[in-house]
């Protein structure tokens, strides 16, 4: 591992080819930390700081709980990652009837803003999405 | 030993202030252990002692009780070096301390060494004893304990180096394990210790003594007027008509009485009349339903 140059092991991840990964789970809170796990898993291969990793824990955490509210009982979370180098983007949707127009001051989205470069709440009428991105502090 | 002890502060070089914290010390434990010996020289001490009243005060307390007053920087001092280990420093100063009691009780003054220097390996001790007795508050298999702590340890050396948090990579590189190994490390150290609702926080930029419990929501305030709401629904299905319209003139197209007067054609004084008759059918019925 240590002489491997490329950021995802295995893959051939550059800058015009992202990664994609995509993890579908029951719309479950007690799933959620198999999510932050695969998440910082992925981090953890694209070279972000241990401190970067935490900060992504904790917005992925806030991300999936905006999702997990609006969700349809019985739904499934639909989770889509697009690794870069040094960049990890991620996409949790779900189905759901009745999508509550995104609260921007609500203390969820407050975090989620703060601590991920850039942040998105999406919602169509039977779906409700939160997009983030998050970079590694060495790219920067 | 008397003449040992009488014979004043060598000032080789130590501080004075812990050289006349060990000269108390070993008074204070010929008293506990030789009342006599101490009765002899006792007016000798007190004199010495003449210019600094608490130490005197000292000296004639209860000996056991003033060689653990007199010591307690010592386990604080201990207490310190296990901060950050995710129990609370009070709690450590308090095992410490039964460490201090111990080293009290079993210290043999005629070995001639210092108490402190007894003292405190058995703290030490105590403490160590209290973090392997508690353990982890989620059982961790011993292999990624002994690698939590790795790498908790090797990130500080790394952070101190590159002068920024490191990352995996980094990590895995010096610990000499997979990246993979790294990151199921970093989920158990999730598990170390858990947090009580009612710790408080320790971080003092958001304000000292605010606890996980204060930070989480309260019920909504509407929610319980929710099921005010629902309660009073089938009384008000079944009022007559004509007060149902009153109270909804009244309360939610907020006219005034007179208004609705006119609205319905009938005197102010009468719809006042019936607007609190209504209300106090409403009451009545809620409370006898509760």
């Amino acid at each position: 591992m240590p002489e491997t140059s490329s950021p995802v092991s295995g893959g051939t991840a550059t800058a015009g080819d992202p990664t994609e990964v995509e993890l579908r789970l029951p719309a479950d809170g007690a799933y959620a930390s198999v999510l932050r796990t695969l998440t910082a898993g992925l981090a953890a291969r694209l070279d972000f700081t241990m401190d970067d990793i935490e900060d992504l824990r904790i917005a992925v955490s806030e991300a999936a709980a905006m999702v997990l509210d609006e969700a349809d009982e019985g739904a499934v979370l639909d989770c889509r990652f697009r690794l870069t180098p040094g960049e990890l983007m991620l996409t949790i949707s779900t189905d759901s009837q009745t999508p509550t127009p995104p609260d921007y001051e609500s203390f969820g989205w407050q975090v989620l803003a703060t601590l991920a470069a850039e942040a998105a709440i999406d919602t169509a009428p039977g779906s409700y999405a939160v997009r983030l991105t998050v970079r590694s502090s060495l790219e920067s | 030993m008397t003449a040992d002890l009488s014979r004043g502060s060598a000032g080789n070089g130590r501080s004075a202030a812990t050289e006349r914290t060990r000269r108390i010390s070993s008074l204070l434990f010929l008293r506990l252990r030789d009342l006599d010996a101490f009765e002899d020289i006792r007016d000798d001490v007190l004199d010495e002692f003449r210019a600094d009243d608490t130490c005197q005060a000292l000296l004639l307390k209860d000996p056991r009780e003033a060689l653990l007053e007199l010591h307690m920087p010592l386990v604080e001092h201990c207490a310190r070096r296990f901060r950050n280990r995710g129990e609370p420093y009070e709690d450590l100063v308090q095992v410490g301390t039964i460490g201090l009691i111990k080293s009290v009780d079993r210290f043999d003054t005629d070995r001639g060494v210092e108490f402190s220097t007894y003292a405190t390996p058995t703290i030490i001790g105590e403490i160590k004893r209290y973090f392997r007795d508690k353990g982890w508050a989620i059982r961790v298999p011993r292999r990624l304990q002994e690698l939590r702590m790795q790498i908790s340890a090797t990130t500080a050396e790394l952070t101190q180096s590159l002068g920024r948090s490191p990352t995996a990579r980094e990590l895995s590189e010096v610990i000499g394990c997979s990246v993979e190994e790294i990151v199921e490390g970093l989920e158990s150290s999730n598990a170390y210790s858990t947090l009580s609702l009612d710790a408080t926080d320790d971080d003092s930029d958001r304000g000292a003594g605010q606890s996980m419990l204060d930070a989480m929501g309260v019920d909504d305030e509407a929610l319980e007027h929710v099921e005010i709401r629902e309660s009073v629904k089938p009384l008000l299905e079944n009022l007559p008509p004509r007060e149902k319209k009153i109270l909804l003139l009244r309360f939610f197209k907020n006219m005034t009485q007179s208004q609705i007067a006119e609205e319905i054609g009938v005197s102010q004084m009468h719809v006042s009349r019936l607007l609190g008759r209504t209300l106090e059918q409403l009451r009545e019925s809620l409370e006898s339903e509760a």
